[in-house]
């Protein structure tokens, strides 16, 4: 059996990954489902567009590609600049909208409000960028043998290794730093947090710069992979918040395992049910966690 | 001596314009004990919760060494020197027993941090052998020795505890006070919310007694103890003895 297909669901999976990261950071820490996560995913991709496009200008020739990568340091540090930048996006929404929502609303209030912000946010780069795609790197990629039939590009490749850095950065910094024990607490009990002297404003603020930040990243790499378009955060909404809620809410590790599930059976769907099915997928995941392990692969019950 | 903590004519409550606490003062010096009694619903750990910052409050001032409280956020109030030990949920069950003391040691200076998180988990033999496990799986009593440990980190001036006797054995009950008195004797002053009126007046320096949201008695326990009114409040009319 030809397992390309394995190999194509770790490449759709690791682009998942860092976007769930984002959405099950946010979703356990301020306790709503934020549906306009995805549209940072597109505004990470078309900020590291716009900056190596500005720096391309200003030094009279394109960023090089960095062989056999069909991107280069110069495209990469304009991504780490355009993630900071989509984190502060997220943040002066929050300052904006969400966090007197918080203060007045209900949770299903923001939730609705979300919907409103991803329209506007999509409608903005349709109205500076227009609908048509856009592409980081139009150099043709020669997929690389790795065994057992299956092949991956040296992009594709790059893609998982920054994701599982990406992830593992994330975790640690969880696990193990004065910020990620905060972020935790919070996310538990917000009011305990508050009377152990922790400032729960800039938790908050800080897990709305890292969600951006890694959604950008996670843009970047779809748009390095794919292609670049308005739409593409919000068609991937769906298999983000299955993969959060797959690997758990709150689990970074879960998130990154849950992308993987995500991507793994979407691409098995394809191979051998139909391609038609694979938007199916993510619903048939939600809804099967949800109905018999609402905590998720790696979610705990306090 | 002089009060670390000064409550005066606080008005509170969860619910704009339905206050809970109306009018309630409270002084507390550095290293007293004091019980603050009364019966359901008198507004005792509304009183307490306000001070900590977890409650509106609408009128009246609140300092701790002469500087506002009220003006101040629920954690700067930390910073200051007040600490605050909820009745129940008073731990983060789903993070490690280290976690939970780690996050009020790494608010203090970066210096000393392993030292002092390890005195406090000295101070609770119990909890010390079982830093590695997650919090929700201590026992009650544990669990109110792990907040009370965590509170203890933030290097408090004054301490409140909200029911910490709650659903435990009298045996635990003994133990805890017994190192609730400890830290009181180290200069730390204890506001103790309490139902179990006994154990509260064995341990308090005074009393205070909350009646809907108003002070109504204060005195030492000796002093309360004879007083009948004290009984009446808890179960409805004048008694000789006061209600365990």
């Amino acid at each position: 059996m030809n397992l390309q297909f394995l190999m194509d669901g770790l490449v759709v999976g690791a682009t998942l990954a860092l976007g769930a990261t984002g959405v099950t950071l946010t979703y356990a820490n301020l306790r709503f489902a934020n549906f306009a996560h995805g549209e940072f995913l597109s505004w990470g991709a078309y900020l590291t567009m716009t900056l190596a496009g500005l720096v391309g200008g200003l030094s009279g020739a394109p960023l090089a590609a960095q062989d056999p990568f069909s991107i280069g340091m110069g495209l990469l540090a304009c991504a780490l600049l355009a993630a900071a930048l989509t984190g502060v996006l997220a943040l002066l929404i929050d300052v904006a909208l969400f966090r007197r929502l918080r203060q007045r609303g209900t949770a299903v209030t923001a939730v609705m409000a979300s919907f409103g912000v991803s329209m506007a946010l999509r409608a903005l780069l349709e109205a500076l960028y227009s609908t048509s795609p856009r592409y980081f790197s139009e150099e043709l990629q020669i997929a690389l043998p790795l065994g057992a039939g299956m092949r991956a590009t040296p992009d594709q490749l790059g893609v998982c290794a920054v994701t599982v850095l990406l992830a593992a950065g994330v975790a640690l910094l969880l696990a193990r730093t004065a910020v990620g024990r905060q972020m935790r607490a919070v996310a538990e009990n917000p009011s305990l947090a508050q009377v152990v002297g922790i400032d729960v404003a800039g938790v908050i603020r800080t897990t709305w710069l890292l969600g951006g930040a890694l959604a950008a990243v996670s843009g970047v790499a779809l748009g390095l992979l794919v292609q670049v378009r308005p739409s593409m955060g919000a068609e991937l909404l769906l298999p983000l918040f299955a993969a959060a809620i797959v690997g758990g809410i709150g689990s970074v590790p879960g998130a990154v395992v849950g992308g993987l599930v995500v991507g793994i059976a979407e691409a098995a769907t394809v191979r051998f049910i139909g391609a038609e099915w694979r938007a199916a997928v993510s619903f048939v995941l939600l809804i099967g966690v949800l109905l018999l392990r609402p905590t998720g692969l790696f979610g705990r019950r306090a | 001596m002089s009060a670390a903590l000064i409550v005066d004519g606080l008005v509170a409550g969860y619910e704009p314009g339905t206050p809970i606490v109306f009018d309630a003062s409270l002084r507390v010096a550095p290293g007293e004990i004091v019980a603050l009694l009364g019966p359901n619903g008198a507004g005792k750990s509304t009183l307490i919760k306000a001070v900590a910052g977890l409650v509106p409050v609408s009128g009246g001032a609140a300092s701790l060494d002469g500087l506002d409280l009220l003006c101040r956020p629920a954690h700067r109030r930390v910073a200051l020197g007040l600490a605050y030990v909820p009745q129940i949920e008073n731990v983060f069950a789903t993070l490690s027993v280290e976690d939970n003391l780690a996050l009020a040691a790494d608010l203090g200076p970066r210096e000393g941090r392993r030292q002092r998180l390890l005195a406090a988990l000295a101070l609770f033999p119990d909890i010390e052998t079982r830093r590695g496990e997650l919090a929700g799986r201590l026992s009650g009593g544990q669990r109110q020795m792990l907040a009370v440990a965590r509170a203890l980190l933030a290097g408090p001036r004054v301490l409140l505890l909200d029911e910490p006797s709650a659903g435990l054995s009298p045996k635990i009950v003994g133990e805890l006070f017994a190192r609730i008195r400890a830290i009181a004797n180290g200069g730390v002053g204890v506001v103790l919310v309490e139902q179990n009126v006994r154990a509260a007046l064995a341990i308090a320096d005074r009393v205070v007694v909350l009646v809907q949201g108003r002070n109504r008695l204060e005195g030492t326990p000796a002093q309360l103890e004879r007083d009948p009114a004290l009984a009446a409040l808890y179960i409805g009319r004048p008694a000789s003895g006061v209600p365990a």
